[in-house]
């Protein structure tokens, strides 16, 4: 077989499931097998999402829970990188951070909420606050491990050439703990997805989170899964940019 | 550049961990000649790295003194694959010169020639990942001879690579340094090696390490592993070396 014909064959493979799962579930919904109100048939859906994407809400929404996300993720993941960075290389900083970073990091963060909305109000700030408290110490501890993964012998290499602590840090911490980075980015990403649907269900009126909330509420099934639909896709593309991003910014491990 | 000078080290004592830690090396005397190439040899854990490691900067010393040659700085090859896997070849090799303020037309110029002597002109745009363990340690070579320091320190820079490649990294490496006169000191288990490279080789004892012998080689440049066994006189000087390594 052809390397093109193995690539078609196992997709073909890999798409048998989840088309059997659509079929199934459409041809259970609409004999009534299951409830039709609580599990609309896919088609139903699709038409849902096609026509709340053509009339403008569900793209209003998107945009609003992107632009929460990736302020938060910025907000989140800058300082954590540079903090973090400076914990691995320092080991005063690493003792001073450590443990209070370790006791805020288990803390689950939609337990935060409340405490973020008396502090914030109930406002973008709070909830762009939630992502960024979620992804600043995923970040932060990513990176601290990066830097100590470096392998001494580059650490050594550079110091010989007369590299100082700073130089030592541009040149060799920071892209050698790049890839270990971007693993945290990744996994940052999907907490910042959790973080602000959660805090959008609880916490707000528009975005894709309160969307899926309040159409479970008014029982509007077609426009949850729209919403859910919206999600999934956001995270599919989220994931793909930070890997593009990585691509660009790691050549070395293409 | 200033080679001028001798590397001079004398009663170097180094301890790992403090007191009561791991005396690598004990009141350690040794002289090299500017421009030589001088092998270091000794039994494994006798200190031939921490000796190096001193000499560039990385471990302090306990005690003793080293006089550098020329304007004391040092070029390092450490064990190992020390390529920086981020940066490109022609990238690695200009590394040292760009800490150095070198600007970046003077620095692709120098990193370019040294490749090219080394035979890896094609691959300057490569990252060390995509080539050869004997081309990530001429690499290695490259960006120790790039900075033009008076000492050129090595750690058994050649040690992972097989026969046929060391030995042509070997002549290299000597055509290299004979080209620029600086002096350098090798690190190496292998005693062949020594012979094949060294002007005078060293021996340490066993931990902790001090000098035990130093010889001069007696063969007549150009000098090649694979003969070396032919020349008058290798069965002595072998045998003399070995000797001391065994204490």
């Amino acid at each position: 077989m052809s390397a093109p014909m193995r690539v078609l064959r196992a997709i073909a493979i890999g798409l048998i499931l989840p088309v059997a799962l659509v079929l199934l579930w459409q041809v259970a919904s609409s004999r009534e097998w299951i409830n039709s109100l609580f599990y609309p048939a896919p088609w139903d859906v699709m038409q849902r999402t096609w026509d709340q994407a053509s009339g403008g809400k569900l793209p209003h929404d998107a945009r609003v829970t992107t632009g929460r996300l990736l302020a938060g993720f910025a907000f989140g993941a800058a300082p954590g990188l540079a903090v973090g960075l400076a914990a691995g290389v320092s080991r005063t900083i690493r003792q001073l951070l450590y443990p209070l970073a370790t006791a805020l990091y288990v803390v689950p963060r939609i337990a935060m909420l409340p405490l973020v909305l008396v502090a914030f109000g109930l406002n973008d700030e709070a909830r762009v606050f939630m992502v960024a408290f979620s992804v600043f110490f995923i970040v932060f501890f990513s990176a601290l491990s990066g830097v100590e993964q470096v392998d001494r012998i580059f650490v050594d290499a550079a110091r010989a050439f007369g590299a100082g602590k700073v130089r030592l840090a541009a040149t060799v911490l920071l892209p050698a703990s790049a890839p270990a980075v971007f693993a945290g980015l990744r996994v940052a990403m999907g907490f910042a997805l959790i973080v602000i649907v959660g805090t959008e269900f609880l916490a707000a009126n528009d975005g894709l989170g309160a969307r899926i909330w309040l159409s479970y509420q008014i029982f509007d099934f077609p426009s949850m899964y729209a919403g859910i639909i919206a999600v999934t896709a956001l995270g599919v593309l989220l994931a793909w940019a930070l890997l593009a991003v990585e691509w660009l910014a790691v050549p070395w491990r293409r | 550049m200033d080679v001028s000078g001798e590397l001079s080290i004398r009663g170097l004592t180094v301890d790992y961990g403090g007191a009561g830690g791991v005396r690598a090396l004990q009141a350690l005397d040794l002289e090299v000649e500017p421009g030589s190439f001088h092998a270091i040899l000794g039994p494994s854990g006798c200190g031939k790295s921490t000796l190096i490691k001193v000499l560039a900067g990385l471990i302090p010393r306990t005690a003793g003194e080293a006089r550098l040659p020329g304007d004391g700085s040092v070029a390092y090859v450490p064990q190992g694959n020390s390529c920086f896997p981020w940066l490109r070849a022609e990238e690695n090799v200009a590394y040292g010169l760009k800490l150095r303020g070198v600007g970046r037309r003077e620095r692709a110029e120098r990193a370019r020639d040294l490749l090219k002597s080394l035979g890896l002109e094609q691959f300057s745009r490569a990252f060390p990942g995509q080539l050869s363990e004997g081309m990530r340690q001429r690499v290695a070579i490259a960006r120790a001879f790039a900075v033009e320091a008076p000492l050129l320190l090595m750690d058994e820079p050649l040690s992972a690579l097989d026969f046929q490649t060391k030995i042509a990294v070997q002549a290299e490496l000597v055509d290299l340094w004979r080209d620029r006169r600086c002096t350098v000191l090798y690190v190496t288990h292998d005693i062949d090696e020594a012979l094949t490279l060294a002007d005078r080789v060293s021996v340490l004892s066993a931990r902790p390490g001090r000098v035990a012998l130093t010889a001069e080689v007696p063969f007549a440049r150009p000098r090649h592993q694979a003969g070396l066994r032919e020349q008058p006189g290798y069965a002595a000087a072998f045998r003399k070396l070995y000797e001391a390594i065994e204490g």
